[in-house]
């Protein structure tokens, strides 16, 4: 019995290995950097940034995008899960690869992609303007919805995947079974099939939250400079500003609220799963 | 009187295949019906149309007075206990119970005495609190009858529900079940492919075989006197041989068969292909008397308790077999000549099988 414990306990020794050095101790540099000042330990670089109204306003960008973006993949993501764990045959397998291919194109091409897609005269334009709501092309390119759109199109599989593998594993007995109890389509939904899918999405809101919080590229190449949000000023203070105080700051904080959001919506959901 | 449940017609198919092929079954209020019949013969199908999971083909469910065809399930009073149970495995025993009630806008208080009530029935009062995947099967097995029977619906239907017990606590299962809808009132069908569990809980029994009810009676007349060949075949056990009719006399035949002319109830035009059977315990062994009689070389003795069992070989290798409670005197060796015989209007005749027929 010990014996085979430890044998797993040294199985995972590779993994330990490769992460302590690949990620935690870089992670430990940071965090000392941004904690170094001249003369010493500080918090300076914290009390600096915190003390700046404008980049409270960062702060709250990058929260709010993030928090869309989130928002969206799961409003799309999960009747999409559900549709994947119903197709059977071809159509599942269809369904699954276009959600999976895409993963395999960068996500330079894919925001390329998009300035495409969402520019004055691009298609999205066009849809929009032939509902006749408009009066004029609303602008989408360079703005917030864009980038929205267009973050969410990239992560949406993050929040897919992770649906579809709880949803496939509930019983299509039990929305049944809450039929025949009297249950209308609506109460069998949040009282059996949402409460069930629960950790999916719980794993779906996770991945698409830290993914979004952190983006760096796509807000770059969809919306611009005058867009600041933590992980752009992150970037922008290492390779252009060349403050590593600043940037490991803004770093550690970044790494902070995205735990914090995680680690709090887990325990929101979780709860309200109990509750239901 | 019209019927409490009245299926008319029901068709179903799948694709190609036809799965019911139109079904009519009417049942009384308080009644206590079982579908009976092989795997894949369309009785979940059939459960399904009424509890409105599925819809049917062509043809109409009433149920109380009202035509309930297209209603969606949720607003048909139809309870179900699924052969796979289907507890909600992120509830209790008590939520799972009160699910129903707590749906459907009870009150707290008022479905929490149901639960209660309903808990203690079916004796699992003091589990309330687990969670359902700590039960045993059987366990389970109630947590789902009380869930199904917490919303007093005005049917209800089992399926198989007793399928992945063991045999001992099946049979008190049984008797316990019968004695709590009987209590309750309750309107059930109960689906099985268990002819004993048929036998012994049922008001009447349906006969399905390929889509389609082909003998429903009560226990005692499936039994007695099976409509079809399947029906015979499939509830209790007989002893079957081919012949065909050379007299055919106010509603009496005389079948010549391989082990001998036989005497059977019935009309049938002389020349008719036709099936003979007789069911175990209605032959005797040894003696004489009236009826039909013949000499058979027994071949093996089976003691089974309270009842023996005799195997003879007739002519053409044709098995026959008799159940006595008690052994005749005798040499009772195998190979040994022994006379058998059995009245008249204990010969089943039905119109010869296609493939006998050809045989
Ligand atoms: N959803 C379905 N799609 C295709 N065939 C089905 C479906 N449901 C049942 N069948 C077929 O219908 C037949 C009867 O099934 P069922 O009613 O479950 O039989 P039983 O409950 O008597 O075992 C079977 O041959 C089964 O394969
Ligand atoms: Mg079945």
């Amino acid at each position: 019995m010990t014996k085979r414990v430890d044998l797993f306990a040294l199985s995972a020794l590779p993994a330990v290995l490769y992460l302590l050095v690949i990620y935690a101790v870089p992670l430990l540099m940071l965090l000392t950097r941004s904690v170094t000042g001249a003369e010493g330990l500080t918090l300076a670089p914290y009390t600096a940034f915190l003390s700046d109204a404008f980049n409270w306003q960062i702060i709250a960008n990058t929260l709010r995008v993030a928090g869309l973006v989130t928002l969206t993949c799961l409003v799309i993501g999960y009747p999409v899960a559900f549709a994947l764990s119903w197709a059977r045959g071809l159509a599942q397998a269809v369904l699954l690869l276009s959600i999976i291919l895409p993963l395999s194109v960068g996500v330079v091409v894919k925001a390329f992609a998009w300035q495409i897609v969402l520019k004055r005269d691009g298609v999205v334009t066009a849809a929009l303007m032939a509902t006749g709501l408009f009066e004029e092309p609303p602008r989408l390119l360079f703005t917030e919805t864009g980038l929205v759109l267009g973050a969410a199109n990239v992560f949406l599989p993050f929040m897919i995947l992770p649906i579809y593998s709880v949803a496939k594993l509930v019983d299509p007995r039990l929305t049944e079974a809450g039929a025949t109890l009297g249950a209308t389509p609506w109460k069998r939904f949040a009282r059996i099939t949402w409460p069930l899918t629960l950790p999916g999405v719980i794993s779906g809101i996770a991945f698409t939250f830290s993914l979004s919080v952190s983006m760096y590229v796509i807000p770059s190449l969809l919306i611009g400079d005058r867009f600041q949000t933590l992980a752009t000023l992150t970037g922008r203070s290492f390779l252009l500003m060349r403050n590593e105080a600043l940037g490991s700051a803004t770093a550690v904080l970044l790494l902070a609220l995205a735990v914090a959001v995680v680690v709090g919506s887990t325990w929101f959901a979780r709860r309200l799963g109990r509750a239901a | 009187m019209t019927a409490f449940l009245d299926i008319a017609g029901a068709e179903k198919g799948f694709g190609a295949t036809r799965v019911l092929g139109g079904v009519d079954l009417a049942v009384a209020r308080g009644e206590f019906v079982s579908l009976l019949g092989p795997s894949g013969c369309g009785k979940t199908t059939l459960l399904r149309i009424v509890a409105g999971l599925l819809r049917p083909d062509r043809g109409h469910v009433r149920l109380d007075g009202e035509d309930i065809t297209r209603r969606p399930p949720h607003k048909r009073d139809v309870g179900v206990v699924f052969q796979s149970y289907a507890l909600f495995p992120h509830l209790n025993v008590a939520e799972n119970v009160a699910f129903g009630l707590r749906a459907q806008g009870t009150g707290k208080a008022e479905s929490a005495a149901a639960v209660d009530r309903f808990l203690t029935l079916v004796q699992l009062g003091h589990l309330a609190d687990r969670p359902v995947s700590a039960l045993s099967g059987g366990q389970q097995q109630r947590v789902a009858v009380a869930r199904a029977l917490a919303v007093r619906p005005k049917l209800l239907l089992l399926d198989e529900p007793f399928s992945a017990l063991d045999r001992k606590l099946r049979e008190g299962m049984q008797i316990e079940l019968r004695r709590l809808l009987r209590e309750l009132g309750t309107t059930a069908i109960f689906v099985t492919h268990d002819q004993e569990e048929a036998l012994t809980m049922s008001d009447r029994i349906a006969v399905m075989h390929g889509g389609a009810i082909e003998h429903l009676g009560t226990p005692e007349e499936v039994y007695s006197r099976p409509a079809t060949p399947f029906a015979l075949e499939f509830v209790g056990l007989s002893s079957r041989l081919p012949g065909r009719v050379v007299e055919s006399m106010n509603g009496l035949l005389m079948v010549e068969t391989p082990l001998g002319r036989l005497r059977a109830p019935g009309s049938f035009l002389p020349g008719s292909p036709v099936l003979l059977a007789v069911r175990p315990e209605r032959i005797r062994v040894g003696g004489t008397g009236e009826g039909n009689a013949v000499l058979a070389p027994l071949t093996d003795v089976v003691f089974q308790g309270a009842r023996v069992q005799m195997h003879f070989a007739g002519a053409d290798g044709l098995p026959l077999l008799a159940e006595v409670s008690e052994l005749p005197s005798g040499h009772l060796r195998p190979g040994a000549e022994l006379p058998l015989h059995w009245a008249v209007r204990d010969m089943l005749v039905y119109p010869a099988p296609d493939r006998a027929a050809v045989a």
